[in-house]
């Protein structure tokens, strides 16, 4: 039989947050970054296969920083209320905003309700129409959820690589200069990451029903020379 | 509708219509007949690099309901997928169908295989057939872009998926068309051999079957003529559809009605 201590709301909730932190630390970060035609995303991420980034919907992407299979199930989820609001309502009335609330919410209660945190941060962005704006969600692993204007950084490091995409991007660029400043954010001074390690995804018009594209390593390679 | 969150054991993983049937959102099945739309003809010819696919406009209930539906849709960019039987239950199938190959890629980062395709729509056909008056068949052709190869595959009413190597048809004007697809069918069609036997199949079954409508030279309105090869599903213009059916009509009346000679 196990004995309960008393434990404050103050400690518990300290405790968790720290747990969760040290989790999602352990993974690599990403940037997500508004340019002057589209949304792009970039992780780092050494596995060409267990995707950071994903398509959600139309005009919807979704990344997840930290544990891999806690931001997976989010990212179903999050195609699967996509795909089922579309086909109850209409294509048009699925929304980036409503998602992420979502997404604060089931995060919010596992942090204060569930066995342990979820160790995960996830960002949604919608691309701009006549019917709604670019967005950057960011939603954190206690459930706080951020309206990002212009870029957001997810992951362990997230304040300094912060700090060094502001400072080298104070307006919209072209996809060649945002994705050359997210991945010199990404990597710091010291170090150069290799494309291959580099997972991009962009939401872009192209006159096509579907913004999202996966950008191939070669694709990669050719906008960052 | 919340998040739709499964633990490891109940999850749908990437099927739409599991997860759809399970939450309540797909239909349920109707076991009263009202007399709604019906009725059509299309056609799949395979040729050397894809095929093509030729469908009538038509829709038919006590009278003409519409003439001008679109009832060949692409179920993704390498996938057409036409209708036949119920127009309700039809689009109903098509939208699934649209929905489910699109979720399965986005869930899964890869598409489903052309037989995968086919498979995925033997039980959804099977529950409404079995289950429902208002019946629905449709005719699945693509590009299988591993297996570089046009393949066609068709259902029976119990949702039976079979193969075809030549060509298919479905519909009330089947028969018709049938006749003049076996006569004309060769296995080394290609491309504008197979849109020009096609569209005679299909005049031929607008010609003798009161629910498929033929081309209309009154509303300019014509049957629907797309190919799938390996550069997707392709629609054919429709002054293109339009001149290939006046050519048809023309001889049809230099030889005044008379169908036969060398496929006329």
């Amino acid at each position: 039989m196990s004995n309960y201590f008393y434990v404050s709301p103050e400690q518990l909730i300290k405790d968790r947050a720290e747990f969760a932190q040290k989790g999602i630390a352990r993974g690599r970060s990403l940037v997500a970054a508004i340019y002057d035609q589209g949304v792009v995303l970039v992780a780092e991420n050494p596995s060409a296969s267990l995707n950071k980034i994903s398509e959600i919907y139309d005009r919807i992407a979704f990344a997840g920083a930290g544990k891999y299979n806690e931001f997976d199930r989010l990212r179903e989820a999050g195609i699967r209320w996509a795909d089922s609001t579309g086909y109850t309502y209409s294509r048009e009335d699925v929304d980036a905003r409503a998602l992420a609330n979502y997404y604060a919410q089931h995060l919010g209660d596992m942090f204060t309700e569930g066995q342990k945190p979820l160790e995960v941060e996830i960002l949604v962005a919608q691309l701009g129409n006549k019917l709604r704006p670019t967005k950057l969600y960011r939603v954190a692993y206690e459930g706080t959820i951020s309206d990002e204007p212009r870029f957001a950084v997810l992951g362990g490091d997230a304040e300094t690589i912060k700090e060094r995409f502001a400072q080298s991007e104070d307006s919209l660029q072209s996809l060649t200069v945002t994705l050359r400043n997210a991945s010199s954010a990404l990597s710091g001074p010291d170090r150069v990451i290799p494309t291959e390690e580099l997972e991009v995804g962009i939401l872009e018009d192209r006159g096509n029903r579907r913004t999202f594209v996966r950008l191939t390593d070669e694709q990669v390679k050719e906008l960052l020379s | 509708m919340g998040l739709p969150l499964f633990s490891a054991h109940a999850d749908p993983g990437p099927s739409f219509w599991h997860y759809a049937d399970g939450a309540g959102i797909a239909p349920s099945s109707a076991t009263h007949h009202d007399d709604t739309p019906h009725a059509t003809t299309v056609i799949a010819v395979r040729y050397d690099e894809g095929v093509v696919m030729v469908g009538d406009r038509q829709a038919t209930g006590n009278y003409i309901a519409s003439r001008d539906v679109r009832k060949i849709e692409p179920a993704d960019h390498f996938t057409a997928l036409a209708i036949s039987g119920s127009a309700a239950r039809g689009i109903e199938l098509l939208k699934i169908a649209q929905l489910s190959f699109e979720h399965y890629e986005k869930m899964t980062d890869s598409a489903l295989s052309l037989e995968g395709k086919a498979n995925y729509l033997s039980p959804i056909i099977q529950r409404n057939n079995l289950t429902s008056p208002l019946l629905v068949l449709p005719l699945l052709a693509g590009w299988d872009d591993s297996h570089r190869v046009g393949r066609i595959f068709e259902y029976d009413g119990a949702g039976g998926c079979y193969e075809r190597f030549d060509f298919a048809t479905i519909g009330s004007g089947s028969p018709f068309a049938e006749g003049a697809l076996r006569l004309g069918f060769r296995s080394d069609l290609d491309r504008e051999g197979a849109l020009e036997l096609g569209a005679l199949a299909l005049y031929e079954a607008g010609d003798n079957d009161p629910s498929t409508g033929g081309p209309d030279f009154v509303r300019n309105i014509f049957p629907m003529m797309i190919t799938v090869s390996a550069s997707g599903f392709q629609e054919i213009a429709g002054p293109e559809v339009g001149e290939r059916f006046r050519l048809i009509n023309e001889r049809r009346t230099e030889s005044r009605g008379v169908a036969g000679g060398s496929l006329r």
